[in-house]
């Protein structure tokens, strides 16, 4: 049987694109909603925004 | 009684065997020894081995469709997709997503390692199989037996014993595949590199990133759902610590009555007639051939990384990308800690381990978005 190229090529490309995004999507929505939760449990402990809220432990800077 | 003794031996098995039955019992005793003796993944490889060896054994017609024992787990296990997403309900119940939550950049050193499996993806179209097939050997290079068996089941299931075979087979041999692999592609100085404590992880966190991260693939890629929602299921089960009973049912009795059906079911795929061809040697080379560089793809994206990091991260951290849990994550461990003895990499390489088993199934839904 003849294999279609085209679709080779649109499989590898839309895979390794759509992995990509799918995981960078999750990491920013991981990122904003653990500084969000930071905030709140920080405010809610009286700390107001503490330095250790919003500003993320070395790990975690880019 | 001459008769009966005749009719005996006649209707008995013996006399229907062949000599491709005689290789599968060989190929049966071998994954035992395996098993057993050397203790590479016996969870799975025993049940694998002993259903080889009863498949082989002519006239039990325990794979007959509609009549045989194993074909009904089979059949209602895997055809019906139950049991790969009950393995990963107990897997969420194990897995500690911490790290991952705490260096959430981890989550891109998951998706690194996914690009070893559409390179060999390509390979196994070059090879001459069909796209269906490629799809099915390139995904063990996520080194994530449960979704091999998942993605082979619905694109080749003729393919499903060599795929599962061959996945768990390297997933055992990952302390001797990775060290070279992560030697040859890192220097001294970036093995030395030491990095930061992790932050600590809130409750509140553990709880919400299960269902933030099911949510999202969800919506962005449905095929994955079967997987990832009892994936994040289990996870919920754990960290919310309010249905303890369930998070143990889920990742003991549960994940242990499943595995043995898994095992024996995937072994009795595995008949002289479907196994033992060309194809099946084609497929453990390619095999091994996805799982190298898909490491070396995490390796080489921890680097990439580096280039924009002000905090620069150990590019071995990278190899734990495919999943092999926590296989991979204790191998850049030991790897790291030969280089420089303060070096602790163990938690640190759990982050992006737990996200390759992430990326692993979002790299089979798409796989099975565009084959299925």
């Amino acid at each position: 049987m003849e294999t279609d190229w085209s679709k080779v090529f649109e499989v590898f490309g839309s895979g390794i694109v759509g992995v990509f995004l799918v995981m960078f999507l999750l990491q920013v929505l991981t990122q904003f909603s653990t500084r969000v939760i930071d905030v709140v449990e920080n405010l809610g402990n009286g700390k107001g925004s503490a330095p250790g809220a919003d500003t993320p432990a070395p790990a975690t800077k880019d | 009684m001459f008769d009966i003794l005749k009719d005996l031996i006649y209707s008995s098995g013996a006399v229907s065997l062949t000599g491709g039955n005689l290789v599968m019992w060989l190929v049966s005793f071998v994954l035992l020894y395996l098993a057993i003796k050397k203790q590479y993944e016996p969870l799975l490889l025993l049940p694998i081995a002993f259903g080889i060896l009863v498949v082989n054994l002519p006239l039990t017609f325990l794979m007959e469709p509609e009549h045989g024992l194993i074909w009904f787990f089979y059949h209602y296990g895997i055809e019906q997709d139950i049991i790969p997403p009950l393995i990963f309900l107990g897997l969420g119940a194990m897995i500690d997503f911490g790290p991952l939550i705490a260096n959430p950049k981890t989550l891109l050193l998951g998706a690194g390692a996914q690009a070893g499996l559409y390179v060999t993806f390509f390979a196994a179209v070059l090879f001459g199989f069909d796209l269906q097939e490629a799809a099915s050997i390139a995904i063990i290079g996520g080194a994530d037996g449960p979704t091999t068996i998942y993605l082979t089941s619905k694109l080749a299931p003729h393919l499903l014993g060599a795929t599962a075979v061959s996945a768990y087979a390297y997933m055992a041999l990952v302390p001797i595949i990775q060290p070279p692999m992560m030697k040859l592609l890192t220097t001294d100085h970036e093995r030395k590199i030491v990095m930061s404590k992790l932050r600590p992880v809130s409750k509140l966190q553990r709880i919400c990133f299960p269902i933030i991260t099911a949510m999202t693939i969800m919506l962005v890629v449905p095929p994955a759902a079967p997987l990832i929602s009892m994936l994040m299921l289990g996870n919920l089960f754990k960290e919310s610590g309010v249905v303890e009973r369930l998070s143990k049912a889920a990742s003991n009795e549960l994940m242990n009555i499943v595995t043995i059906f898994l095992g024996l079911s995937v072994g009795a795929t595995m008949t002289a007639g479907t196994f033992l061809s060309p194809k099946v040697l084609f497929i453990f080379f390619l095999g091994l051939f996805a799982f190298v560089v898909s490491t070396a793809a995490g390796l080489i994206m921890a680097k990439i990384m580096n280039l924009f990091l002000k905090d620069k991260i150990n590019p071995l951290i990278g190899a734990a990308g495919v999943s092999a849990v926590p296989m991979a994550a204790r191998c850049v461990h030991k790897v790291g800690s030969e280089a420089n003895r303060r070096n602790y990499l163990l938690m640190h390489a759990m982050g992006p381990n737990v996200a390759g088993v992430i990326g692993t199934v979002v790299a089979a839904a798409i796989l099975l978005k565009n084959l299925g």
